[in-house]
């Protein structure tokens, strides 16, 4: 094999480990934003337990406000999150095409080194640049919107203990409100996770 | 590298059959592609599957201008037929690609626009090629239920696409059959398996019959010439097809 077959052999394994690490991140993603949607329901009921306790949970009715608004705040990130993760599937995916397509012109330049067929390989590889650099700026997006997303959460985590400690001067609310902010935080505990392991992935690491 | 073989000739109107790649891996099944030629442009039949594209146009150049290309014909919708379409048209986008109506929803899955396909209705249509009339005659369901032969009258060549395929065993790669009764070995289990409708390969025949045939030249396998056209077309006819044990 000529070491520019050999290249492309290599940038098309890279090509389709990185499709199946975006892969991977769309389906951690969407995992995420199921939880992300429980969060919204559970902010609601937290806000209607804070009405009922009345003025025993004023600081925790603040609290469950604030955690409504994380609960929507969050859902738009990762709603523009999962528009990422699409333009980043849909680029690796061109990406994978062009190297099939520039594989298969170099063969024939190489069999057949006519100077159209040089042109047309010539055009096939400003296009693939083009791609990998639409990929590459994809990618930061992705990278930038996913550390959003991380720094969001970790306030959520914040709202969570807060409404925790809140919780305890609930009177006779105290136990249901504990139990409340208790599952609030540790689904943003989850949420914490998953993007913490978003973060390392491969896909923005390269290794 | 797969080689061209000039299969008629009269001044600038050529059949080249562009076949037998040595190199070739052996799961992928082996093709003939044809190069129709006439006043300076050509038509290219069944251009082959994308992994192939590297060889056919290679053989393709040594032998004529690949920029003067003026279409491409796709016999049916498979993938050895025409999966490297996309990559022709890289090369020459402004180029036709003629096919059975049938599939012009489903070929552009290959690769082109909705300016690329020219489809074919099921009685068939005229094909021009700097003037010369070649005739895309029905085979439908010989195998694919929309599927076309090409037929050039004054060259007395007929592509049949998959009807006469054969698939030879290694070391017997003639361009030509030679052995009639040897050779149809081959092509049985390929007819009997593939072609879905008994009533359709009896219209076949009578249809092509008919016509004043040189050569039949399939997809797959060697080209009937002479009297071994006849005898093909009657060994199909009497042989019983689409049936399959299972």
């Amino acid at each position: 094999m000529t070491t520019a077959l050999t290249t492309i052999s290599a940038t098309a394994s890279k090509a389709g480990v990185d499709l199946l690490r975006i892969v991977r991140i769309n389906e951690e993603i969407k995992s995420v934003v199921g939880v992300a949607f429980k969060i919204n329901i559970m902010a609601l009921n937290a806000i209607f337990l804070a009405k009922r306790a009345g003025t025993a949970a004023r600081g925790f009715g603040v609290l469950s406000n604030e955690l409504r608004v994380f609960s929507q705040d969050l859902r738009n990130c990762m709603s523009s999150l999962t528009g990422l993760i699409h333009g980043c599937v849909n680029e690796v995916s061109l990406v994978l095409q062009d190297i099939r397509h520039t594989r298969l012109l170099r063969q024939a330049v190489e069999m057949a080194p006519t100077a159209r067929i040089c042109q047309v390989l010539a055009a096939r590889e400003i296009e693939n640049d083009r791609h990998s650099v639409r990929l590459a700026s994809l990618r930061k997006q992705l990278k930038r919107a996913l550390e959003d997303a991380f720094q969001m959460v970790e306030l959520g985590g914040v709202l969570a203990k807060s409404a925790k400690i809140e919780a305890a001067y609930g009177q006779s609310f105290a136990v249901p409100l504990a139990q409340v902010s208790g599952e609030f935080d540790a689904i943003v505990e989850e949420i914490r996770s998953s993007l913490e392991a978003l973060r390392r992935s491969a896909f923005f690491t390269g290794k | 590298m797969k080689t061209t073989k000039t299969i008629f000739q009269d001044g600038n109107h050529k059949w080249v059959a562009i076949v037998r790649d040595p190199e070739k891996p052996n799961f992928l099944i082996d093709t003939n592609e044809y190069l129709v030629t006439h006043g300076g442009q050509g038509l290219l039949l069944d251009p082959g599957g994308a992994e192939i594209f590297p060889a056919v146009f290679s053989a393709l150049s040594a032998e004529f201008d690949p920029s003067t290309l003026a279409g491409i014909f796709a016999s049916h919708q498979d993938p050895d037929i025409c999966s490297s379409l996309a990559l022709w048209l890289e090369f020459n986008p402004q180029m036709p690609c003629y096919v059975s109506w049938l599939w012009g929803g489903f070929i552009p899955h290959f690769g082109g626009s909705a300016k690329t396909f020219v489809t074919i209705p099921d009685e068939g249509a005229d094909i021009s090629l700097d003037g010369l009339i070649l005739r895309a005659v029905p085979a439908h369901y010989l195998h694919s239920s929309g599927n076309f032969n090409l037929y050039d009258k004054i060259a007395k060549v007929l592509f049949s696409g998959d009807v006469g395929a054969a698939l030879l065993p290694p070391g017997q790669d003639g361009l030509f059959v030679e052995n009639f009764d040897a050779h149809i070995r081959h092509a049985e289990g390929f007819h009997k398996r593939w072609m879905g409708s008994n009533e359709a390969k009896r219209r076949w025949c009578e249809r092509v019959s008919q016509m004043d045939i040189d050569m039949l030249c399939p997809q797959h396998g060697a080209i009937y010439q002479g009297a071994d056209v006849q005898r093909f077309i009657n060994w199909f006819d009497e042989l019983q097809v689409g049936i399959v044990a299972a």
